[in-house]
């Protein structure tokens, strides 16, 4: 366990690594320095070229990688010149809200996934197995901003019963109980997530009953609910445990779209806006912390897989 | 002071690039022959009277996408230059000078201004400035010349520690740069000597009106506690300059610093949300300008995406918001839930630029034709334009003063198209200067050289008529003008190629000062363009020597008439300017699309005050809501 765990690390670093050079090598070719966000459009050459002195921002570019990752390991990702404000501190205002809305709507995803999933497995082929996926299929297919549009149009405008927007409080007390203002975002998102796990679950359940073990535990004449609660579930659920680690990175950041229709502001937000504004300190930062995230995703997502499978080691 | 490179994304859609997709396909299925508003006026709508009993209460007011303020205090740097945050959330607490927009007009509103307009003496090198009396801080303290007189020195301070510190700031060029010594005699008059006899309607318009008085007995220190210095003391100016500016970079306490409390405009700041933008502006009691009997607290909302403004509108959840390009069609259904609504256009001009600097085919010797710029500009149907892609809520430009709004300054040709639409009236143009002219093809010049009937100087036989035109992808309109100016110009064997990218990418390529190494890598470029100032001089855009001439375009008598429009002493020497570069056309100039607002039918006030959103002004203290 403890080598893997060493191996897993130095795999991670490798990783993060690749990944951080690459991204400040493109940011560099595509935006060498901040100078024009800085000193506006009509800089001459000459205040440019004495920013980027300055500012080290003339350096070769492997001399700034260290800068940044020096500053990186220190806590400091950064400083977003277009909005007056360092990268850590827009962050550490965001990540809470961001984090509330895609855990919310990750656990409830799953709760109902999971049930779903096994019940179209056992109810293979019957007309609510047929209801549910075409159920399923719908919302898979359909363009995320559509189904915001169209729920923000139906339930907030034509019927004003929710909110058209997410809460614009800082308070996170608020945020959580602004059901009015928190169902709509929550439910959307929740209904696009459902429609991949609950067809990730059904497709695991029904292998998983087709296997001996389940075969031998009716045989043995378990009751069908222990069968499907002791064998069934936990076996068909393996699955759901690496794509629920995959989905890790999303709590903080997976909600892009969803965060600019619903005008809520969190990481997602700040990262479109971003796209637009051409702020690249915290495109940047973003990635980065996008990538560590995938890395630590996965890695609890092997160690959860040999908690709830036992035969599985990690070697 | 040159134009400020016109905020074109603020007035229309930067929705969700999806959803802006999705708009755009209703946008798109409106044919040449759509629209119903006459273009010419360029007004969208009516504003009504002021009507209904005020009454006390909060104006909600949508902030359009990415206007968040990120600066606060009146020196505002380069990198924190928006419309929004300067003219908007700036000019709610500190007034300038001079107030320059009436309505819809660029002109300066003598009631709204903290001075008297200013004299002019010895050869236009000496300015005197007469303060009012009536305006004071708000705790009392009367705002006198020497708040003026401490702005300029901060502004000295800040722009030799870097230019970058004053987002207008143009190096030897008005002011602080012209200022040789100010002075402050007694409370009331400020004293200027300039280093150059200046053109006196572009100083004052131009330049005083950037002087946003600053309280000098609460701002001129360099620490919180620190005693008030001699700001008139170089270093002293520095060290203030740095504690002041350091305090605005600090956007988390903007509503809890008192230095910004300390306010002579009509609205004092109580809340800021340095997360989303979101601020709150209490009315100064003490404030002494033109006012409604019920002066509304004003609550900024923003909003991240157009969707999600118009989303508010629809829900009506503010007060006054705009509707975006992409929604035009459905001013119906916001006019149905209980809004008013009125569009016009920005006072400046949207381009397609030429590259006169471009070998690629000898496309710089053919655009230094004016019969072939003349041709191009035939080609352009800017009603037909305004009519299908912007839904009729738009206004024409011919030149850099555009046919609306209307400026003591429009020349005639600014509201007569000289080059009015006509395929025909470009084939003759080419034909005459030797052009064998192959509609659908590529039209090749027959007849070399400089002579009477010829093609003009550098462009030999055989020369065809082919070029790109790199241009934004956002918004949507830009390339479907560009679109339907390509396939007319496809009439007249012009074969153009159309190149999107994203706005840094054509600047990157297409702004050539800054990137030479791209010259010969577009003929044309279209990525927006200018506000204009009060006073509409091109200086900086069409001068030779301009920052912003990306062009490089190169005209003795432009240049001599942008000096006078400067430096002359005849106050309508731009009108001339304007005249002759609508005739000169140094770039295609395109229509420019309406600013819609839109406000509820409980919020009434001055019309001009209601008109003036349009142009990016927020007067709300002019307004109030009703019962």
């Amino acid at each position: 366990m403890s080598a893997y765990l060493i191996r897993r690390s130095a795999t991670a670093i490798v990783v993060l690594f690749g990944v951080s050079v690459f991204i400040f090598l493109m940011l560099h070719v595509i935006y060498p320095t901040p100078a024009i966000d800085v000193l506006g459009p009509h800089a001459n050459k000459f205040s440019i070229a004495q920013w980027n002195r300055q500012h080290g921002f003339d350096d070769p570019w492997v001399v700034q990688y260290l800068r940044y990752i020096n500053q990186v390991l220190h806590g400091n990702l950064g400083y977003s010149y277009k909005l007056n404000q360092s990268v850590a501190s827009l962050f550490h205002e965001r990540w809470e809200r961001s984090a509330w809305l895609s855990g919310v709507t990750l656990v409830l995803s799953i709760v109902i996934a999971v049930p779903l999933g096994i019940y179209q497995a056992i109810r293979r082929n019957t007309l609510g197995d047929g209801i549910l996926t075409t159920g399923a299929f719908v919302t898979y297919a359909m363009p995320d901003f559509f189904l915001y549009l169209i729920a923000i149009d139906l339930l907030a405008i034509s019927f004003p019963i929710f909110s058209f927007e997410g809460p614009q409080t800082t308070s996170m007390i608020s945020i959580i109980f602004d059901f009015r203002a928190m169902t709509l975002p929550i439910v959307c998102l929740t209904l696009l997530n459902l429609a991949g796990y609950s067809r990730y679950m059904r497709s695991a359940a029904i292998d998983t009953l087709a296997q001996d073990y389940i075969k031998a535990a009716r045989a043995k004449g378990l009751p069908e609910r222990l069968v499907l609660l002791r064998h069934l579930v936990r076996n068909a659920f393996l699955p759901m445990i690496t794509l629920i680690g995959l989905s890790i990175p999303d709590l903080l950041a997976g909600n892009l779209i969803c965060e600019a229709v619903f005008n809520f502001p969190g990481l997602g937000l700040l990262f479109y806006n971003s796209l637009g504004n051409a702020d690249y300190p915290i495109l940047l930062a973003y990635t980065l912390v996008g990538a560590v995230l995938v890395v630590v995703g996965n890695f609890v997502a092997d160690i959860a897989l040999t908690v709830a499978d036992p035969r599985i080691r990690l070697v | 002071m040159t134009s400020s490179r016109r905020p074109r994304t603020l007035v229309v859609c930067v929705a969700a690039a999806a959803t802006a997709a999705a708009m755009g396909l209703a946008a798109c299925s409106a044919g040449k022959s759509g629209g119903s508003i006459n273009s010419s006026s360029g007004a969208f709508g009516t504003v009504p009277t002021a009507s209904g009993t005020p009454t006390a209460g909060t104006i909600t007011w949508a902030e359009p996408p990415g206007s968040a303020p990120t600066w606060i205090f009146p020196i505002t740097p380069g990198a924190d230059f928006t419309v929004y945050s300067t003219d908007d959330f700036s000019y709610e607490s500190w007034r300038p000078l001079y107030w320059t927009q009436s309505g819809t007009s660029p002109k300066i509103d003598q009631a709204l201004s903290l001075a008297y307009l200013p004299t002019y003496s010895n050869g236009d090198k000496t300015v005197t400035i007469r303060m009012k009396t009536n305006y004071k801080w708000n705790d009392g303290q009367p705002v006198t010349a020497s708040d003026s007189l401490f702005f300029l020195d901060e502004l000295k301070a800040a722009v030799k520690e870097s230019g970058s510190n004053w987002g207008q700031y143009s190096p030897g060029v008005g002011i602080p740069d012209q200022v040789v010594s100010a002075s402050a005699p007694n409370a009331t008059t400020l004293v200027l000597n300039l280093n150059k006899p200046v053109n006196p309607t572009w100083f004052t318009e131009n330049n005083l009106a950037q002087i946003q008085p600053m309280p000098v007995y609460a701002w001129a220190k360099s620490s919180a506690t620190g005693p008030v210095l001699d700001f008139t003391n170089p270093a002293n100016a520095k060290a203030i300059y740095d504690f002041l500016a350091k305090a605005s970079g600090s956007t988390g306490t903007y509503a809890t610093n008192p230095l910004w409390q300390v306010v002579n405009g009509p609205y004092r700041l109580t809340a800021f949300n340095n997360t989303t933008g979101a601020y709150t502006m209490a009315p100064n009691p003490s404030y002494d300008g033109p006012k409604s009997k019920v002066v509304p607290t004003l609550q900024a909302v923003p909003y991240t995406s157009d969707t999600a403004e118009f989303n508010a509108v629809l829900s009506k959840s503010v007060d006054i918001g705009y509707i975006p390009q992409t929604d035009v069609p459905q001013i119906s259904r916001v006019k149905s839930s209980g809004y008013h609504v009125f569009g016009y256009p920005d006072w400046g001009f949207d381009y397609v630029n030429y590259n006169f600097a471009d070998k690629t085919g000898d496309f710089n010797n053919i655009i230094n034709q004016l019969y072939v710029r003349q041709a191009l500009a035939h080609l352009e149907d800017e009603a037909g334009y305004v009519k299908a892609f912007f839904h009729g809520a738009g206004g024409l430009a011919y030149g850099p003063v555009p046919a609306v709004p209307t400026s003591p300054y429009s020349p005639a040709n600014a509201v007569k198209n000289p080059y009015p639409f006509s395929i025909t009236a470009a084939a003759n143009l080419l034909k005459s200067h030797g052009w064998k002219v192959v509609p659908g093809g590529v039209s090749t010049c027959a007849k070399p050289g400089t002579g009477s009937g010829e093609c003009g100087s550098g462009i030999p036989a055989g020369t065809k008529l082919t070029f790109n035109v790199l241009y934004v992808n956002d918004p949507a309109i830009t390339g479907e003008m560009l679109t339907d100016w390509a396939s007319d110009a496809k009439k007249v064997g012009i074969a153009v190629t159309l190149q999107a990218g994203t706005f840094n990418h054509v600047v990157d390529v297409a702004d050539d000062p800054g990137s030479p190494k791209t010259i010969n890598q577009w003929a044309m470029s279209d990525y927006g363009g200018f506000t204009d100032e009060p006073y509409p001089t091109t200086f900086g855009i069409f001068n030779t020597s301009g920052s912003d001439n990306g062009g490089f375009y190169n005209d003795a008598e432009a240049n001599k008439l942008i000096s006078a429009s400067v430096t002359g002493g005849n106050p309508n020497a731009v009108k001339a300017e304007a005249s002759y570069l609508t005739e000169q056309q140094p770039s295609l100039f395109q229509p420019n699309i309406d600013f819609i607002i839109v406000w509820k039918d409980n919020v009434s006030g001055q019309p001009a005050a209601i008109q003036a959103m349009t142009q990016y002004y927020l007067n709300t203290e002019l307004m109030y809501l009703t019962k």
